[in-house]
């Protein structure tokens, strides 16, 4: 099925939105349709660049279904194959999400406010001078449903996606352990198929379109880009004549292997490490909230090390609250604030522990946005910076500033229900409008938000991490020891080679 | 300022007409509760309020003694600023109106030494008029002006205001309404003070200093000077009141036309194309950020100060009010998106993401100290840090009577800290339990983080500020 039969599926690259929101709803319903039923069967052969093709279709596809989905009159082929798809979705939960205790965050912004609008504002948003510093990171609407997912995605990724883009799991590390443990599952129901070998059709064809949909729910973080590294690396090292079953065990024990060694072991030595450092009387400050920090703090406690802890915190996703609750309920004295009053939490704190999204190669953070702030005022009060995080985070990228990478997280998720609410009386009363409509509040903060992107020359700006310079780190500790920023790249090349 | 709308809660506006029917001394009892409630809050409302309560106390005052009237107006601005020590504009307008007192005061025995040339006096409270330009004093021989303004253009500016005076009460009729009904037991000899200024009858010396009937009261009362001119002295009383009334009037103008004049500046700081970051809902931002935008073409950054101001700030980016209710035109103005200008809001997290793609920051303030220092609202700190570290200039707006003359000593004092629920939420009980959430309004930025200051009469270093602060308060007065 080399070539897609229907054109329509098949874009050029450039311009996808437009041709899609050209389609009328059913039309690209039967594209997405099309798309999905050539998925099934599943040709053997598939170039690389077909595949890009194939996905691509699959992307224009997806939103064109979904912009069917809240037009008025659905098509009515979409409701059985769409219902189909959520009950398998809701059916089969992650089975071994459970297994690795989760930090489970709640996602501050209202979800009454359906993922369907935000289709619908797009493009007018688009239209409108999107990014200013990131207009180049704009580039594809966060999937908040599993509506035009291919079907050879697994229920297992179908249900991180959602996970991952709600952020109910949320982290570098729990990411990446989630998407693995997810992984597992695939590769447990995987059956190569005839004329193929498991270690060349396992990992283009199978493993690739579950990690375009959890692309497409957000963007990869960078452990988890080298965990799959890793494992495609492991799966092409399959000698095909291994029995699938046996190949299929191993990579499952590889797998395991891997968290167990680069995550949980990781996180043993470093908390460790980490606690050395706490010394009694100290006032830790930490920003966010990272598993690392939170275990080692916690250790740190159990081993009687009288200390106090600060938080702070910053909108919207509040990560630290859930930390903050965590350590005071273990009955460490926990102080919190939010990042506008970092310059007085820092004055009062004589450490500074952070959790990495990734430590880059010029020895630069990158971290939940906010983290530079702290680590540079820590710095302007000569405080020591440890940045926890295990080799796995490291990458060979390196960047300069935060603008060139970054992940943008939808604008709407700024205003809180609280603060859209108390924005309501400012909206100027469309004339015609009486006084006296009180709607309910989804109604109300429906309206505000509207009225925020309809705004004119107003953009609502928000990405997820921000890059803190080497000179304002004082030291990283990893599982291979503590090392200062610059020896990231050496020990990236350590645990890479292994 | 006396506008029709219906206020419930206790604020400025309320507190402002309640003033016209009130006794005196109420009616600072009532400031005092007021400002302990934080129902009046933040640098200008609490400056119109003093300066309001004031005129008043001012306008009621009985008796031809400069030193009692010091005296009265001394203790009242002790029992304000205990009320509310951190909201130092109201200590700052206590000091100026003080200053204006002992100037008019001394203006008086300066102008009686030249006319008389005796060189005898001795005055206590002569301290730097040695220093002082000279151009000054000899443009506005009235010398409340001397305060209102230390450059010579501005005091020419003020000089042919009055000048027109009539034609001023059409221009802003608020201020001189609300003015006669606070004093209404002045009225006669203000008006006199006011009108017929250049045209006193009975001046001796009126050639260069039309004021120069007046004694000065308490402090040379039995000098040869006073018993040469005894029979003017029932004018002078009226003069010394009716010139500390001018005085105070010109420092309402003054607050009034802040804004306006620092906006003046815009077009001198802000070029085409550029980046500019600020922070919180400020008046004196947004009209100085307007002011640049009738020229060119830039893009604003705005960070929203979560969690104390973000919802006034939201407002002001989309509608240029910060509160609803209030129909002040005073309040209200074109937000800057809808004068083309391309507004992105970002959370107080990013500043340092975005601090490099900046060209500029400009701060709102709370108060400005004498050592170039600045309390603003929390998150300057953060902001002022990482444009340091980006090399990015930081420009304070502000207008002159938030510039105090204290010194910080505790920097600690300076900062409140607000309501804890706005972190987070009372809802949220366990979590209020277990942990103990701060919520610090303000922010102290050392003078080092500051680059320029922008004020009503132009822009100064942070190091030269003590030099204004010279210019405007009396060393006498720095401890009320």
């Amino acid at each position: 099925m080399s070539d897609a039969p229907n054109g329509g599926a098949v874009q050029p690259p450039a311009s996808p939105l437009p041709e899609a929101s050209s389609k009328t709803p059913s039309q690209a319903e039967g594209d997405a349709k099309n798309a999905n039923a050539e998925g099934a069967e599943g040709a053997p052969k598939l170039s690389g660049a077909e595949l890009k093709k194939r996905a691509k279709a699959d992307k224009a596809a997806k939103r064109a279904a979904a912009k069917a989905t809240e037009a008025p009159l659905e098509p009515k082929g979409l409701a059985p194959k769409e219902a189909q798809q959520q009950q398998k979705g809701s059916k089969q939960p992650p089975k071994d999400d459970k297994s690795r205790p989760l930090p489970l965050r709640r996602r501050p912004s209202n979800p009454t406010v359906p993922p369907a609008k935000e289709h619908k504002v797009q493009p007018k948003k688009e239209k409108k001078q999107t990014g200013l510093f990131f207009g180049h990171l704009y580039s594809q609407p966060r999937q908040h449903s599993i509506v035009g997912a291919t079907k050879d995605v697994h229920p297992a990724v179908l249900a991180l996606g959602l996970q991952y883009s709600s952020y109910v799991i949320c982290g570098s590390t729990a990411r990446m352990v989630a998407m693995l443990l997810a992984f597992k599952a695939v590769i447990e129901s995987y059956q190569t198929p005839v004329g193929t070998s498991l270690a060349r059709h396992l990992t283009s064809h199978h493993l690739s379109p579950q990690i375009d949909y959890l692309r497409s729910c957000r963007s990869l973080s960078i452990s988890m880009g080298n965990a799959i590294r890793w494992l495609k690396d492991l799966i092409i090292k399959i000698d095909p004549s291994t029995p699938e079953a046996e190949a299929k065990r191993d990579l499952i024990m590889e797998i395991d292997n891997f968290i167990r060694e680069r995550v949980t072991v990781a996180d043993q030595l470093i908390s460790e490490a980490a606690i050395k450092k706490i010394e009694s009387g100290d006032v830790i400050l930490t920003y966010g909230s990272s598993s690392i920090v939170e275990q080692s703090l916690l250790k740190a406690h159990s081993n009687d090390i009288p200390f106090s802890v600060i938080v702070v915190d910053s909108k919207p996703l509040y990560e630290g609250k859930r930390l903050a609750r965590n350590l005071a309920k273990h009955g460490i004295k926990v102080r919190y604030f939010l990042i506008s009053g970092a310059a007085h939490a820092v004055k009062d704190a004589s450490k500074v522990l952070l959790g990495a999204h990734a430590m880059m190669s010029n020895g630069r953070l990158y971290s939940r946005v906010g983290t530079a702030l702290v680590s540079m005022l820590a710095k302007s009060q000569s405080l020591p910076v440890l940045v926890l995080c295990e080799s796995v985070k490291f990458t060979e990228r390196v960047a300069l500033d935060s603008i060139v990478g970054n992940e943008i997280a939808p604008a709407e998720e700024l205003l809180s229900e609280t603060e859209r609410q108390a924005l309501l009386p400012f909206k100027p009363k469309p004339d015609g409008k009486a006084e006296g409509e009180t709607e309910g509040s989804a109604d109300t903060s429906k309206e505000v938000l509207q009225w925020i992107e309809g705004a004119q020359n107003l953009q609502i700006l928000q990405v997820l991490y921000d890059v803190t310079p080497a000179e304002y780190i004082t030291m990283v500790i990893t599982e291979y020891g503590s090392l200062p920023p610059s020896s990231v790249p050496v020990v990236h090349r350590l645990s890479t080679n292994i | 300022m006396v506008t029709g709308a219906v206020v419930t809660a206790p604020g400025l506006s309320s507190y402002l007409k309640s003033l016209k029917s009130t006794p005196v001394e109420p009616s600072v009892e009532h400031l005092i509760s007021l400002l302990k409630r934080r129902q009046i809050r933040n640098s200008r409302p609490c400056a119109v309020a003093t300066l309001a309560l004031l005129s008043r106390v001012v306008g009621e005052f009985k008796g031809r003694d400069a030193a009692k009237l010091v005296e009265r107006i001394r203790q009242i601005g002790r029992r304000l600023t205990s009320a509310q020590p951190r909201e130092v504009v109201v200590g700052n307008i206590i000091r100026r109106v003080l200053g204006l007192v002992r100037e008019v005061v001394e203006d008086n025995v300066e102008a009686v030494t030249e006319a008389t040339s005796d060189a005898g006096q001795s005055h206590p409270a002569h301290h730097d008029s040695l220093h002082r330009p000279q151009l000054i004093s000899s443009i506005s021989t009235f010398s409340p002006l001397k305060h209102a303004s230390a450059e010579p253009m501005d005091s020419s500016s003020h000089y042919s205001e009055n000048m027109s005076d009539s034609g001023e009460m059409s221009k802003r009729p608020p201020l001189l309404t609300s003015h006669t009904s606070y004093a209404p037991t002045s009225t006669a000899p203000l008006v006199n003070s006011l009108f017929g200024l250049f045209s006193h009858p009975d001046t001796p010396s009126a050639s260069n200093t039309p004021t120069g009937v007046q004694p000065p009261d308490g402090k040379g009362t039995l000098t040869s000077l006073n018993l040469e001119r005894l029979a003017d002295s029932s004018h002078s009383r009226f003069d010394l009141k009716g010139e500390v009334m001018n005085g105070i009037q010109e420092i309402q103008d003054e607050l009034e036309q802040t804004d306006d004049s620092i906006a003046d500046n815009a077009l001198h700081h802000i070029h085409s194309n550029e980046i500019i970051l600020t922070h919180t809902a400020s008046s004196t931002v947004q009209k100085f950020l307007l002011a640049a935008a009738r020229k060119r073409k830039f893009t604003v950054v705005h960070v929203e100060t979560h969690p104390h101001d973000h919802t006034a700030t939201h407002s002001i980016l989309l509608t240029g009010k910060k509160r609803d209710a209030e129909d002040d035109e005073e309040d209200s103005w074109k937000p800057l998106r809808s004068a083309g200008i391309q507004v992105v809001m970002i959370p107080d997290s990013h500043v340092y993401a975005i601090m490099s793609q900046v060209n500029k920051v400009i701060l709102a303030t709370h108060t400005v100290l004498a050592n170039g220092a600045l309390v603003a609202a929390s998150g300057a700190r953060m902001i002022a840090s990482a444009a340091k570290a980006h090399q990015t200039p930081v420009v304070v707006v502000s207008g002159l009577y938030k510039l105090s003359p204290v010194y910080p000593f505790d920097i600690d004092e300076l900062i409140e800290y607000g309501d804890a629920g706005s972190v987070v939420p009372y809802e949220d009980g366990d979590f209020v339990d277990l942990v103990d959430v701060e919520n610090p309004l303000y922010d102290y930025v050392p003078a080092d983080l500051v680059d320029l200051y922008i004020t009503n009469l132009g822009g100064h270093a942070p190091s030269y500020l003590y030099r204004i602060v010279a210019d405007h308060y009396r060393t006498e007065d720095i401890n009320l």
